[in-house]
């Protein structure tokens, strides 16, 4: 492997060139022949009956095409996990932002107008907003399921009773994470259309195009052959761009039009009907040796859905179970409740759950650390997962390289010299993380991923992957792969957006699978192309394919002769009528499993990612604000596949790891967003984020191509606590509710304070 | 009722009827086809909008139409020169400063506006320069090296020149 030539090295991304002139089209740069714009009418009432919908003055409106309530619609429920909500609503509306009506007219304002002519009778009822409160008996319920529990489960492993008698010391503690908005910079948007034979074309900036074909169809009351998903160049979506029912009220719009509909959102709709991520609040107790040899551990969990599910009980499941594998515990007990209240519901945003929990797990890790007076890296080299591992989950541990991480973090960061003998005011403080390459427990039916390369006759190479780029490069790593393989250059390989009409079925981009599932699908495709071409090449140089060598847009035989692809693939499509070159490639993760539906146990993932951060922090005690002035971060990648693309993972997680724990939150007043904008929901700017030093640490994982892990959400997953500790280690006080805002350091502070004795 | 306004867009003079309430950045993507401004908020928070009106720096969805009557416009179609891209665009490609590249315009034109105020700005400048651009995907270091990059070439180029 020491001799490749465009894997692990630097490499901006594919379409670069198209982003810095302007030229590549999102989906809001494209418009069909006729189409019209689509606004939702959304519910004023976080919770209501709807009495009677009046849309004859919309209609009457001039430029006005469609308008449609849910009496237009098959009225087939819709969710990607449970079937609980109706693309429009039926009789009754659970949040504020809920879709009742939809209009599609000749331009945005005639839309806009028309929603205003829309007269709907409520009849209020009562509404639940905090997600303990939505669990008492009594309490209203959105769905007639009981405590308003969308999903729960409880299990243990090992004896957790038993490890907390053995244990020298127990804590326990009250975490709990926010509500925060993914904040890509495209706002949600849809293109939809239908033809003369009942079929809907969609054209979305989404992550999962194949499998929302599947989800799709079923509550269109169609065939999914007659549903075709045409993914766009995506400006930006972490998670939040999996699935959403606004995209069906687009097609139905469509339908009833009988002409091209496209929504945009505006950035109010994103903040009040997108899909932030799942709050939650986490009770934990954990029980550890003098030595920091940890006992046991329990936890129950409680997490917002918001008024309907999207993939809450997935995300929570997560956030359950993941964390518990990043050392060697024996004993968990866990109780995990999923529950409605009637807010915005939540969704998907990188970490999938993970990064709360490690909120708490790794906090509290750093809180035994210090009533143990044991060094926090010390105690998690003590504990942390090895290679061969089997961990408590199930997970079968290949490459880890944790406990590296630890060390070169710590030799980095100048912690020992830091943490004690450190600046007034500033600290450091380290957490670690491990998550997955690929979650086979996402879709039952299968895992794995699948590419088709076709080699034309001009030597170029077009890579068909069912998997998606979002805009963290993971077409720029098929690009690398393909060439790689091949011999060709870069330029020479074009990687298309997914059309579900041609491209191979792909689960999609979550679970920082693509580089890892992909990669290898991307890998075997191109070695099989390789061979087809080797096969031409040997009779053209008259050596057997075996001795052949692709490399810089050339075959090379052993004697140093050589011949250029592009003949090659000229002369293959000449010999097979036309034919071009087509490499087939799969892989299916081995040893994977779904996890029990109960105990969650099983060995989700091919390949588990590691990484620790050390963040450095300056604390403004007279105000509260806390700067982060640095963090570094080491992460087992097992492989570098592009440097370039993976420090930009790295820089751009944790910038979005520094506002999750400091400032971030969408706030709600009775299931209002009250700062649905940029002015007031703030994320980072180039002011707010901290010198970030990236070290990979490449522990060649068994399954992974040519060893690569994800690192697209471990990025993310361990800042907050990072950063936590570090204002423990500046201040002296634990902030165990984020986000950490400056009245929330002021009170800890002054609750300190007020708690010493004066001397 | 509409209005006449004749504006340069990327050194090219455009004679248009427009609206009294259309935004510039309206003007520019649904009469002119230049869809290379973007609207990330539409309410002047985000900065993907940015053009260059009469060389500074304006959010394009905050700005009317009229208002750019008988004023030049740079969008980022208009930086490249022909085939040969624009220093600031080749170092944002280069550093890996694109990732999604939805906000890259917006960005590349705050820079080019502050570069040609201030040639030589240190990193503390560049930030505060690039600050009313959000961006949510690469953490901004590779977007400030980028920039400082340019800075450095061009300080480079002045020493031996």
């Amino acid at each position: 492997m020491a001799d490749l030539k465009i894997v692990s090295k630097p490499q901006p991304c594919i379409d670069a060139f198209e982003k810095a002139t302007g030229r590549l089209e999102y989906i809001t740069d494209l418009s069909l022949p006729g189409m019209l714009h689509g606004k939702i009418l959304r519910s004023p009432h976080p919770h209501a009956r709807i009495v009677h919908i009046d849309t004859r003055r919309a209609r009457r409106l001039s430029g006005v095409k469609a308008v449609i309530t849910s009496e237009q619609t098959p009225r087939i429920l819709y969710g990607p996990i449970i079937a609980d909500q109706y693309p429009l609503a039926v009789d009754r509306v659970r949040y504020m932002g809920d879709a009742i009506a939809a209009v599609a007219a000749v331009d945005l304002d005639t839309a806009t107008e028309a929603l205003q002519l829309i007269r709907v009778e409520y009849e209020e009822l009562p509404a639940v907003f905090d997600i303990e409160e939505a669990m008492i008996p009594g309490a209203p319920l959105l769905h007639g399921t009981e405590r308003n529990l969308a999903t729960s489960a409880e299990w243990e492993h090992g004896d957790v009773t038993e490890a907390f008698c053995q244990s020298d010391l127990v804590l326990e503690q009250r975490f709990s994470t926010q509500l925060v908005h993914q904040c890509y910079l495209e706002p949600m948007a849809a293109l939809a259309d239908w033809d003369g034979r009942g079929r809907v074309t969609f054209w979305l900036p989404i992550q999962v195009p194949s499998v929302a074909q599947r989800n799709y169809a079923k509550t269109l009351g169609l065939s999914p052959t007659k549903v075709r998903v045409i993914q766009c160049h995506m400006g930006g979506a972490f998670g939040a761009k999996l699935e959403h029912s606004f995209h069906l009220v687009c097609a139905l719009l469509a339908k009833a039009a009988g002409r091209p509909v496209r929504i945009v959102y505006t950035r109010e709709e994103e903040f009040q009907a997108g899909l932030p991520r799942v709050p939650m609040v986490i009770q934990l107790k954990v029980g550890v040796k003098r030595d920091g040899t940890l006992m046991g551990k329990k936890a129950h969990l409680i997490a917002g859905n918001g008024a309907y599910t999207s993939y809450g009980p997935a995300i929570l499941s997560a956030a359950a179970t993941r964390s518990d594998c990043l050392y060697r515990l024996r004993n968990v007990h866990t109780r995990m409740d999923l529950v409605y209240t009637n807010t915005t519901p939540t969704g998907c945003f990188r970490g999938f759950g993970n990064m709360q929990m490690h909120f708490a797990n790794e906090s509290m890790m750093n809180m035994l650390a210090d009533r143990l007076g044991l060094d926090p890296i010390e105690i998690r080299l003590q504990n942390a997962t090895q290679p061969g591992d089997v961990t408590v989950h199930g997970f079968r541990i290949g490459s880890c390289g944790l406990s590296d991480c630890l060390r070169q973090a710590a030799q980095r960061s100048c912690w020992q010299d830091k943490r004690v003998r450190r600046e007034r005011h500033r600290g450091v403080g380290v957490a670690a993380m491990i998550h997955v390459s690929g979650n086979r427990s996402f879709m039952p039916q299968f895992d794995g991923s699948a590419a088709i390369i076709r080699v034309g006759g001009d030597g170029q190479a077009t890579v068909l992957t069912g998997e998606v780029d979002m805009g963290q490069g993971s077409y720029t790593v098929f690009a690398q792969i393909a060439a790689e393989e091949l011999g060709l250059h870069i330029d020479d390989i074009t990687v298309p957006n997914v059309d579900t009409e041609i491209s191979p079925f792909g689960l999609g981009s979550w679970a920082s699978r693509v580089t890892t599932l992909g990669g290898n699908a991307v890998k075997a495709a191109a070695e099989d192309a390789r061979q087809q071409l080797f096969a031409v090449a040997s009779e053209m140089l008259g050596v057997t394919p075996e001795e052949l060598i692709a490399e810089d847009g050339r075959i090379r035989a052993p004697d140093g002769r050589r011949i250029s692809i592009t003949d090659v693939a000229q002369e293959y499509m000449y010999q097979h009528g036309g034919l071009p070159v087509l490499g087939r490639g799969h892989f299916v993760p081995p040893g994977v499993e779904v996890s029990h539906p109960e105990t969650k146990h099983g060995n989700i993932s091919c390949a588990y990612p590691f990484g620790v951060q050390v963040a450095e922090v300056e604390v403004d005690v007279d105000t509260g604000f806390v700067r982060v002035l640095k963090v570094v971060a080491a992460h087992d990648v097992g492989k570098l596949i592009n440097p370039l693309g993976a420090e930009g993972q790295l820089e751009g997680g944790i910038a979005q790891g520094v506002g999750f724990a400091l400032a971030e939150h969408v706030k709600m007043d009775c299931g209002k967003v009250t700062n649905p904008s940029f002015l007031d929901y703030k994320i980072p700017t180039t002011l707010d984020v901290p010198e970030v030093e990236c070290i990979f640490v490449e522990s060649q994982d068994p399954y992974g191509p040519y060893g690569a892990k994800g690192i697209a959400e471990p990025a993310i997953i361990p800042t907050a606590p990072a950063i936590a500790s570090a204002i423990f280690n500046a201040i002296g006080v634990w902030i165990t509710d984020l986000p950490i805002t400056p009245e929330k350091v002021l009170t800890a502070l002054q609750e300190t304070r007020a708690a010493r004795p004066v001397s | 009722m509409k209005q006449k306004i004749t504006l340069t867009v990327n050194g090219r003079i455009e004679k248009l009827e427009v609206e009294p309430y259309r935004t510039l950045l309206e003007v520019l993507r649904e009469d002119l086809m230049l869809i290379g401004t973007k609207e990330g908020c539409g309410v002047g928070e985000c900065g993907a909008c940015t053009v260059l009106l009469d060389g500074r720096a304006v959010d394009a969805c905050l700005t009317l139409a009229v208002r750019a009557n008988g004023r030049e416009v740079i969008t980022i179609e208009g930086l490249a020169q022909g085939d040969t891209l624009h220093p600031l665009q080749r170092a944002f490609i280069e550093h890996g400063a694109i990732q999604c590249g939805f906000c890259t315009p917006g960005f590349i034109l705050t820079a080019k506006a502050f570069l040609d105020e201030n040639p030589h700005p240190n990193e503390e400048e560049v930030k505060r320069a690039l600050a009313g651009n959000l961006c949510r995907c690469t953490g901004y270091a590779k977007i400030v090296e980028a920039v400082l990059d340019v800075v450095e070439y061009h300080s480079t180029e002045v020493s031996s020149g």
